[in-house]
């Protein structure tokens, strides 16, 4: 489902973020990253979504060769990942329904479509009673979940959750984790970086440790720390 | 894939997002297409009155009186032989004379003296096909002043000269203050989108990150931009109709000699024309302004 082979992300300022990277993560996989702040575990995940270019190697998602993919298809390969974003990117001047629903209307879908998956989507995250609240009256776990269920709407094959549990108190940490188990049962790929040791240490499945933007371990049932 | 109800509302939103810009963009493309429907329909007023003009144009050579009726006719045959010339008309100076006292019957303020003899000449009216020829073909009649045949030489295009010139003037001012009102129209459109672009760039971020294609993206500036560029077609032509009849009254009353007619057809043309024209400005200076920013 992804393969990197050989890849470097140097950014324009000089920075290294990732070196020499070979990764493969099969289709129904439920990946840990983890890794200590400026690891490049963000860098990964932009990557994947053409959100940044490699400077080497080849990045190839569902088949497809990332770089070289010709501009029109980008859309196609964003439709196909879910990304929550660590910084959420929720639009202040939408609800959180319309911010959920956002993915599915930019992307050309009907409005009857649009509202019964943003219901669906709400739900899911537990958010229906806030759905006309606007981003700024929400709680930071609140507004990640608002994230979540913008990443979940269209059902993407793969879901990139970039520290979807770093602003959410334990109980609702595991409400979210145990969403993510159930949207990977159902076979969404599924790539999670995260700080949470207590969440890789409980759930046991493969984990990545990217250590200044070298994979420095990858375990099949790991644990948050060697 | 693309909904148009989307497209149209986002564009709408967009337009009254910065109401001052977008009415101050409007006015502009306004003014352009005033300017430009002012340039079509004086060129096409000058060009109807010099067509008129030109059918009446004439040439008028005076015969000395020696001449001999073989070179009369020789020289009759040769402006004949020019493409220039419609019709050459040989006049006799008893013609003459008869025409005289017809014109004098009809008009009291003028009286011809009982004139014994025939003051008049014999000569040969020349219509011509083209106005813009008759510069050449009184010169080269002039040259034959006092050869024997031509007397004398009378042309009197001056007012097509002069008509000539203005609309060449029009035309050529015309394309270039209609060059600088586009290249503004344009400028105002692209820094009118450009700022629209820039309110909505977190929106348009995200928008690619979930997947909207280069053209989701696109469409609702486009149309907006069209929407500037109909605005203004509309300001400018309910401006246009409001003064038309005037204009075209007091046309009639200055020029009756010359009925100047613009097609029936005509104010169907230009509205059709002015449109197409301010959505393809719109459009085209929207374009413009997503391009940059959509590169990435
Ligand atoms: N746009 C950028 N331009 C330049 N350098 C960048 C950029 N983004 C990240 N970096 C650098 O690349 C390195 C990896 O950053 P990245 O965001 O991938 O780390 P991370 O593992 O996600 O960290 P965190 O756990 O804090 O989110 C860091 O040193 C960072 O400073
Ligand atoms: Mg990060």
């Amino acid at each position: 489902m992804i393969t990197l082979d050989d890849v470097s992300k140097r950014y324009p300022n000089g920075t290294f973020a990732l070196r020499d990277v070979d990764l493969r993560i099969d289709a129904g996989e439920f990946v840990f990253v983890v890794g200590s702040s400026g690891a490049g575990k963000s860098t990964l995940n932009r990557l994947l979504i053409r959100e940044e270019m490699p400077s080497s190697g080849r990045v190839v998602v569902d088949g497809q060769d990332v770089a070289r993919m010709k501009r029109s298809q980008v859309p196609h390969l964003r439709r196909k990942v879910g990304v929550v974003f660590q910084d959420f990117k929720l639009l202040q001047t939408k609800t959180v329904a319309q911010n959920i629903g956002f993915a599915l209307v930019v992307t050309g879908h009907h409005p009857d479509v649009v509202r019964e998956e943003t219901d669906r989507a709400l739900a899911l995250v537990g958010l229906t009673p806030r759905r006309q609240h606007f981003p700024r009256e929400l709680s930071g776990g609140e507004q990640q979940r608002t994230a979540i269920a913008r990443a979940l709407v269209s059902r993407p094959r793969i879901l990139i959750a970039d520290e979807p549990t770093g602003n959410l108190d334990p109980v609702t940490s595991w409400e979210i984790i145990k969403l993510f188990v159930r949207v990977n049962e159902l076979g969404t790929t599924l790539l999670m970086a995260t700080h949470n040791a207590e969440i890789v240490n409980a759930l046991r499945r493969r984990v990545i440790h990217l250590d200044q933007g070298a994979i420095v371990r990858d375990e099949r049932e790991g644990l948050y720390a060697a | 894939m693309m909904r148009v109800s989307y497209v149209a509302a986002a564009a709408w939103e967009g337009f009254w997002r910065n109401p001052v810009m977008s009415l101050a963009s409007t006015f502009t493309v306004s003014l352009m297409l005033l300017l430009f429907a002012f340039f079509v329909v004086s060129d096409r007023g000058l060009q109807a009155a010099v067509g008129i003009l030109e059918s009446k144009v004439e040439l008028a050579v005076y015969l000395d009186d020696n001449a001999k009726p073989s070179d009369i006719l020789a020289l009759k045959a040769r402006l004949e032989r020019d493409p220039a010339t419609s019709s050459v008309l040989y006049v006799t100076k008893d013609e003459a004379l008869r025409r005289l006292k017809e014109i004098a019957a009809r008009r009291p303020d003028l009286a011809v003296e009982d004139v014994s003899g025939n003051p008049l000449q014999n000569s040969l009216e020349i219509k011509l096909a083209n106005a813009q020829d008759s510069k050449r073909i009184s010169a080269s009649l002039r040259d034959e002043i006092g050869k024997g045949v031509v007397g004398d030489v009378i042309d009197n295009p001056s007012v097509v000269d002069k008509l000539l010139t203005i609309t060449r003037v029009l035309s050529v001012g015309g394309v270039a203050i209609l060059a600088m009102m586009l290249f503004v129209a344009l400028f105002v459109i692209v820094n009118t989108i450009r700022i629209a672009v820039h309110a909505r760039r977190d929106e348009i971020e995200i928008m690619k990150l979930v997947g909207a294609t280069d053209w989701f993206v696109r469409w609702p500036f486009i149309v907006e931009g069209m929407l500037v560029g109909a605005l203004g077609a509309f300001v400018a032509l309910a401006a246009i109709l409001a003064v038309a009849p005037a204009i075209s009254a007091a046309l009639v009353s200055f020029l009756d000699i010359l009925p100047v007619s613009l097609g029936s057809n005509f104010i169907a043309e230009l509205i059709t024309f002015v449109f197409a024209f301010a959505l393809l400005v719109g459009a085209g200076g929207a374009t413009i302004s997503v391009r940059t920013h959509l590169a990435r």
